[in-house]
């Protein structure tokens, strides 16, 4: 344990090297916000009710987004394991007594904290500047459902991600591609730039049986209450069942891609 | 003329080693469309169920998107290379550009022509042109002002990038910057007039994204004054000299670190 605390210690400093680039990650975050915070005041001016959401909830939605993304999607791991892969560095890590998976996930989990103390002032000042109209009503239930899925999302997402970038084992120059494709659709599919329940019915339940939602969607959407009671206990239970799956599914990928490593470029 | 030989050159170093990893070319190409495909189906159903946007009807909606899409795509698929860039200030490899007989803005901005991106510049100005004849206008004159203003679009989406080189020099943190060039024209893949006046007066005074993407497609609509459409030529031209004067400047702040 002492070693991955190291890690987190390591990896926070490291954060702040290049503190330009990192300003500067934050801002496309603020930017982020501010193009679906716009969008949607553009569209909810005519129309005080879009979709089952009202103005205040839309808002709500949007600045959550930025929180909520923050921390689940964040990661280190996304830019590193793959070129890794490729390049033989992983042999460097495979020599020393530590997990490779439990490496990244220490690494990650710096980033999550510190990306979200950033968020919560960033939307403080967007608070002050903008004045949303924002109404949550909260509920115990609903702030338990939401730290609950919260944290299945960062888990989701560690072990989607990582299991995306093991196609370096097998084909080492096309692990970018499939970072493409995986974002193009957590952009679209995971509720990033609009809620997942204004698309049609068939598509919005199509989507329930994809990972993609159940990493900023859902969690906002039980916060919101849209979900209460056995409709909020099916999602957290098919949140785990995703869990589940994307554990094994990167084991299994791992342990596979382990026998196809010829540590190229070494 | 030199220049262009030598662009042709990279460019075709550029589409040979795109050939030569064709799953890699298609899992692009797929993930391309899909985005525009779904952000098109998302416009589409948004406005099915909203009661309008800004007093525009869905096929101009459609077509200010098409559009986005289309001077989005060319940008990208002339100045690609502008991704890359970092690598080559943080390495001290710009040292090897910078001693050749050419114009080291040729490689660096366009120096890696992406063949992925002109297939979508294909498709997608197929589908303009079909979807612009038949739903917006037949008028020959507003396709000529159109065209010219696409051009004008690609014009500040050079000095765009130019100027991410040249910041990119000063400060090597290019990839944030050209991706928060990409998140901010991302906000013109709906008219500018549907955002708040703040908003449209920095998107089309301050930032003139909303020049270079939502413009060509007012043009051809008849909805831009002749005086908007002059002065943003002259915005572009303008914009585009500057730009070239900053990255003159820049290079002065080189320092070959790493070399």
């Amino acid at each position: 344990m002492k070693k991955y605390v190291a890690i987190f210690a390591v990896s926070w400093e490291n954060e702040f090297v290049y503190r330009l680039n990192f300003v500067l990650w934050r801002f496309r975050n603020v930017v982020r916000l501010l193009l679906t915070f716009f969008l949607w005041k553009g569209l909810l001016t005519s129309n005080s009710n879009v979709f089952g959401y009202s103005k205040s909830e839309m808002f709500a939605y949007v600045f959550l987004v930025l929180l909520v993304q923050s921390l689940v999607l964040s990661a280190p791991s996304a830019d590193n394991v793959g070129g890794e892969i490729s390049s033989g560095d992983l042999s460097n890590y495979l020599v020393k007594p530590i997990d490779y998976l439990k490496y990244w996930f220490t690494r990650d989990l710096s980033s999550k904290i510190l990306n979200l103390v950033f968020a919560g002032v960033e939307i403080f000042f967007l608070w002050i500047l903008l004045k949303p109209d924002i109404g949550i009503v909260f509920r115990i239930s609903s702030g338990v459902g939401f730290a609950i899925a919260l944290g299945l999302a960062v888990v989701i997402y560690f072990f989607l991600n990582v299991t995306t970038k093991f196609v370096a084992f097998w084909m080492p120059e096309n692990t970018w591609g499939i970072t493409f494709l995986t974002l193009v659709l957590i952009e679209m599919l995971a509720g990033v730039i609009f809620p997942i329940d204004v698309m049609p019915v068939w598509l919005k339940t199509t989507v329930q049986f994809t990972p993609f939602p159940y990493l900023v969607y859902y969690p906002i959407a039980i916060l919101l209450g849209k979900l209460s009671g056995w409709g909020l206990i099916r999602i957290l239970l098919q949140s785990c069942a995703w869990m589940i799956l994307m554990f094994f599914a990167a084991k299994l990928i791992w342990k596979r891609g382990l026998f196809n490593y010829q540590s190229e470029g070494r | 003329m030199k220049e262009f030989k030598v662009w042709l050159r990279y460019t075709n170093n550029s589409f040979q080693q795109v050939i030569s990893r064709r799953a890699l070319a298609l899992i692009f190409l797929v993930g391309k469309c899909l985005r525009i495909l779904m952000f098109l189906m998302f416009l589409n159903y948004i406005f099915k169920k909203s009661s309008g946007m800004a007093g525009y009807t869905r096929e101009q909606i459609i077509f200010f998107y098409l559009t986005f899409n289309l001077i989005d795509s060319l940008g990208q698929l002339f100045y690609r290379e502008v991704y890359r860039f970092r690598s080559l200030v943080v390495s001290g490899g710009l040292d090897f550009v910078l001693v050749k007989p050419i114009n080291p803005l040729i490689r660096v901005l366009a120096g890696g022509a992406d063949v992925l991106d002109l297939i979508v510049v294909g498709l997608v100005g197929g589908i303009t042109l079909y979807f612009g004849f038949s739903h917006i206008s037949m008028s020959i004159g507003g396709w000529f002002v159109y065209v010219i203003m696409v051009i004008n679009g690609l014009a500040l989406a050079t000095a765009f990038h130019i100027l991410v080189l040249a910041l990119g020099i000063i400060s090597t943190s290019v990839d944030h910057m050209v991706m928060i060039y990409r998140d901010l024209s991302s906000m013109m893949r709906i008219p500018v007039d549907l955002y708040s006046s703040p908003v449209k007066f920095l998107f089309t005074f301050v930032i003139p994204l909303g020049i270079m993407l939502t413009f060509p497609a007012k043009a051809l609509m008849g909805i831009l004054s002749r005086e908007l459409i002059v002065w943003s030529l002259v915005f572009g031209g303008l914009s585009l000299w500057l730009a070239l004067k900053i990255w003159t400047l820049s290079l002065r702040h080189y320092s070959s670190a790493s070399s």
